[in-house]
């Protein structure tokens, strides 16, 4: 039987975390411009942005996998909300969601290099290898944090770690979880592409890394990618640090939190070069992630 | 390398045009190339001071994304090629802001024999600012136009391109010679 009030739900649930990953991306421009003594856009400008791409008159492809790279990213980053717990919401459910979340999050970059790399454009070349091996880089403190949390907590199941929360406490209240929550901060601002890693798409140095040669309709399906990719990542660093939440309106105010932490750090630092992140992100944040680990354990 | 590049053109949708023509007007990105002297005058329009994107512009690098093509200041014919070849890459519909006098009428290099005199000739131009150099409150008046001609369905410079392209084609080639992308392609590209 088709169950009519999941997709109904599913498809609500997109609708808003589409709109809502758009008014981030705009809040992350207005701060920056705030910041930076500027006026700044105003706050829906990235929705313009997107009817503006998709209102171009012509669309350059260079073959299939061009075309379908970006939609391989947005279904990677619409099942990777799905399997969050997002306030009563959670659609899909596993035994082990933490392990599915965490890697769904990582697909989308791996659709846009699909797509990047069938461009053949130099500057999409440049860009990819930068992400893969900012990828290489962060997985090692990434999969140290989330060991923590299964560690201290003791299960794979999201919803069960935001019932324990609510029960103990935040995760950032436990030591350990601290620990773990600083690395992965870190993590974050390179899984959000923003300013000490944002050595993939970096702007003034190689044009915009794998998204040059993409332009009109495939922007605009990107840029929605990007929207519900932060929307996600930010609900899912909520849900496993924060303590989740119980309505929307809470889980906003947490996600908006989380973005404004990540959009100061991005307006202090200057960016990395590639070996510099890499050696970085092997260095302290790995030792952190391990201490956490251990302290977790016992 | 022929084959392996599909460009197609959408049919326009009537009923949303108003739409995507306000979402243009208030989202213009520009092509970070700077040509000539004008270059300089771009800092404090993006910055704290005049501050363009309030108005929803973005100095963009990837001409794919691109819609406004500044030219600031005198083009040179080794410059035109490359100005030509992004304005080819910047897909539909796209604008071009001409900045000072020398694209207007090659200005302070009026008797050069390595300057562009008349840029219109070899791409559509849609507002043009005059002025040595125009100072910043002038680019933004330069702005309001375009963002008016855009609202008004007038700047359509990327039709006439499209439309008389054999005239500004015989044109370029006057100027470069016959099969010059060809030539610079493999100069860029030796394996082609």
């Amino acid at each position: 039987m088709f169950e009519w009030k999941l997709a109904l739900e599913a498809i609500g649930m997109v609708i808003y975390a589409t709109f809502m990953g758009f008014i981030f991306m705009g809040i992350e421009r207005k701060a920056m411009a705030r910041i930076q003594r500027r006026v700044g856009p105003p706050i829906y400008q990235p929705i313009i942005d997107t009817l503006k791409l998709l209102g171009k008159k012509e669309s350059v492809s260079h073959g299939f996998i061009y075309d379908f790279g970006p939609v391989f990213a947005l279904g990677a980053s619409i099942a990777a909300l799905l399997f969050i717990p997002l306030a009563n919401f959670q659609l899909f459910s596993s035994n082990a969601d933490l392990i599915v979340v965490a890697y769904l999050l990582e697909v989308p970059m791996l659709g846009i290099m699909l797509g990047a790399m069938s461009s053949g454009n130099p500057y999409s070349a440049v860009g990819v290898q930068r992400g893969l091996l900012t990828m290489v880089a962060m997985q090692l403190p990434y999969g140290l944090a989330l060991i923590a949390i299964a560690q201290y907590w003791g299960t794979f199941k999201l919803n069960s770690i935001v019932a324990l929360q609510q029960l103990h406490g935040w995760s950032i209240t436990v030591p350990a979880l601290l620990l773990a929550f600083i690395v992965f901060d870190i993590v974050f601002q390179a899984m959000l592409g923003l300013e000490p890693f944002d050595i993939i798409t970096a702007p003034a140095e190689i044009s915009m890394g794998p998204m040059v040669e993409y332009g009109g309709k495939h922007a605009a399906l990107l840029f929605t990618q990007h929207a519900v990719q932060l929307f996600a990542e930010t609900a899912f660093f909520a849900v496993l640090f924060l303590g989740g939440a119980s309505n929307l309106l809470e889980l906003l105010i947490k996600q908006i939190a989380v973005l404004f932490i990540a959009i100061f750090i991005a307006s202090i630092y200057p960016r990395f070069t590639i070996d510099q992140a890499a050696k970085f992100f092997w260095k302290w944040p790995t030792i952190l992630g391990i201490i956490a680990v251990i302290l977790a354990g016992w | 390398m022929g084959g392996d590049f599909i460009s197609y053109e959408l049919k326009e949708f009537k009923l949303f045009e108003p739409l995507f023509r306000w979402a243009r007007k208030k989202s213009i990105w520009l092509v970070a190339f700077c040509t000539g002297c004008g270059g300089i005058e771009m800092p404090p329009l993006v910055t704290a001071r005049y501050d363009i994107e309030r108005f929803g512009m973005m100095p963009n690098p990837a001409p794919r994304m691109a819609d406004l093509f500044l030219i600031t200041g005198y083009v040179t014919p080794k410059t035109l090629k490359r100005i030509i070849i992004t304005y080819e890459l910047m897909p539909d519909p796209k604008y071009i802001l001409a900045h000072g006098s020398c694209p207007i009428n090659g200005g302070v290099y009026w008797d050069s024999y390595n300057v562009v005199k008349q840029l219109d000739k070899y791409i559509p131009i849609d507002v043009a600012i005059a002025g040595c150099m125009p100072r910043p409150e002038a680019v933004m008046d330069g702005i309001r136009e375009i963002m008016r001609k855009i609202e008004n369905g007038e700047a359509d410079g990327w039709r006439r391109y499209r439309e008389n392209y054999e005239w500004y084609r015989k044109n370029q080639d006057e100027l470069f010679g016959e099969g010059w992308r060809e030539r610079d392609a493999k100069r860029w590209l030796a394996w082609l």
